[in-house]
């Protein structure tokens, strides 16, 4: 996890006094992990930014109407509004369900605007978008760890008090994600830097 | 004595969920064990691949939050 010179509970006291400047710091360090978050639950990119702004809404009426609690930290605290919006619409959307194409958008979406299409093609291109296909392709109790545990930064502890399996089940769940994400990248010809050494 | 280690260490160890002396441990493992190492090698890689694959909302977006938020601001200000 990144290190910043302000905290994040600092800033929320900031932004509390309001201090948009805050809200604006906190806004730009984090809307890359609850965004990816919620679209690797919802596979759809214009939910996803419904979604998003419906998160940070949310987070900003509970700290501005002062029920934001100071001991919790902000990140865990915003993903999981994020991760039960984005649960609540999966489930709605399982009962209306709608084509999701490839780059994750809807037939919908594509259809209504056709200026996109070039750029989904160049998107096509990006290994970004087929990492998040090969994550999306992951059987769903996998993708459920891993997507809890990378993106939402929780401990296997809490993943294994959350979804009701043991902590080993949720490290097993993990390792065989990224053991097949790993194959797939392989597969796919997705570089991954191997130049790692021990921290 | 050099304590095993197994998959599921390297990955608590990856994602900074061991102690500082299991840490050790572990380092000090891989430096006798190919496989461990090309383990952990291989886990990290797609760990920085994933950070690396995070999607990034439109400005537009973004843009809406921040208003959002200015706006409150200036309805409790009045």
């Amino acid at each position: 996890m990144e290190k910043y010179k302000i905290s994040d509970s600092k800033l929320v006291s900031l932004y509390k006094l309001g201090s948009e400047e805050a809200f604006e710091q906190l806004l730009d360090r984090h809307k890359f992990r609850v965004f990816t978050t919620i679209y690797l639950i919802v596979k759809d990119n214009y939910v996803a930014e419904d979604l998003l702004q419906e998160t940070f809404i949310k987070a900003i009426r509970t700290i501005k109407e002062g029920r934001y609690n100071e001991e919790g930290k902000f990140l865990p605290w915003i993903l999981r509004i994020a991760h039960n919006l984005a649960i609540d619409n999966f489930r709605k959307e399982k009962r209306y369900p709608t084509v999701i194409l490839e780059d994750g958008s809807s037939v919908f979406n594509t259809l209504q605007f056709a200026e996109d299409s070039i750029e989904s093609a160049q998107i096509k291109q990006d290994t970004h978008v087929k990492l998040r296909q090969l994550i999306d392709e992951l059987p769903d109790a996998q993708r459920e760890v891993l997507v809890m545990r990378h993106y939402m930064d929780m401990s296997f502890q809490e993943i294994s008090e959350n979804t009701g399996v043991s902590i080993n089940t949720a490290l097993g769940r993990m390792r065989y994600a990224l053991i097949n994400l790993r194959k797939k990248m392989k597969q796919y010809n997705i570089a991954y830097d191997q130049n790692i050494y021990p921290r | 004595m050099i304590r095993t280690f197994t998959q599921d260490d390297v990955i608590r160890y990856v994602y900074h969920e061991t102690s500082e002396e299991e840490s050790k441990e572990i380092e000090k493992a891989m430096l006798c064990d190919a496989e461990l190492q090309t383990m952990y090698k291989e886990i990290s890689g797609v760990k920085n691949r994933l950070d690396a694959a995070q999607k990034a909302p439109s400005d537009m977006v973004v843009n809406n939050i921040l208003n959002y938020s200015k706006s409150l601001n200036l309805l409790s200000n009045k």
